[in-house]
């Protein structure tokens, strides 16, 4: 019986080792996922900057010329 | 330090432009339209203007002077806003792109080669899609 537990105890390990080696098999895919949080944090800069862009375009015509 | 020479340079610009006076500034917006008509002269996405290939020494002091000025607003705005200059440029260069560059007229999108802008909106970069551009 302790024999069973004992091989029960090995099994789990494995299960472990092999569930840990496939996490850091996961992290390959995680470096586009980073570029695409970057562009994220970059559409928010422009989210919260269109409207004193627009303004300042609008407010200095001169510096615009078409 | 730094601090003194933002809160000041503005106004020694100001106090330059008053020596000038207008009239200068009004006749480098005319050069600049005349270079950008040429196909010279035209927007950057970076929100500054560029010069594609060779141009008198009169329409490159005209473009480097608008760009100092542009910066200078820029730099006003991001320190208001706390943002970097970089990011206030970019986002003003998203609006110009859409707004202010005329068919006909040539355009530059990071360090593409210049286009020129046809009967259809010229094709921003992806960033420019959130401010619903």
């Amino acid at each position: 019986m302790r024999q069973w537990t004992r091989i029960g105890q090995g099994a789990l390990a494995a299960t472990l080792a092999l569930a840990g080696g496939g996490c850091i098999q996961v992290r390959a895919p995680e470096k586009p996922i980073e570029i695409n949080l970057n562009v994220k944090i970059q559409q928010e800069v422009v989210v919260r900057l269109q409207k004193d862009a627009q303004d300042l375009i609008n407010n200095n015509p001169e510096l615009f010329p078409q | 330090m730094t601090r003194i020479i933002r809160t000041f340079a503005p106004l020694a610009g100001l106090a330059m432009f008053a020596a000038l006076g207008a009239a200068p500034a009004q006749a480098q917006d005319a050069v600049i339209s005349a270079a950008k008509a040429a196909g010279q002269v035209g927007e950057q996405a970076d929100g500054y203007l560029g010069i594609k290939g060779s141009v008198s020494a009169e329409v490159r002091q005209a473009v480097d002077a608008l760009n100092i000025r542009r910066r200078a607003a820029y730099t006003d705005l991001a320190g208001r806003r706390n943002a970097t200059v970089q990011d206030v440029a970019a986002v003003t260069g998203c609006q110009t792109l859409k707004s202010r560059v005329s068919q006909g007229q040539i355009y530059r999108i990071g360090n593409g080669d210049w286009q020129t802008k046809g009967a259809g909106p010229i094709a921003l970069p992806d960033y420019c899609a959130a401010a619903g551009n």
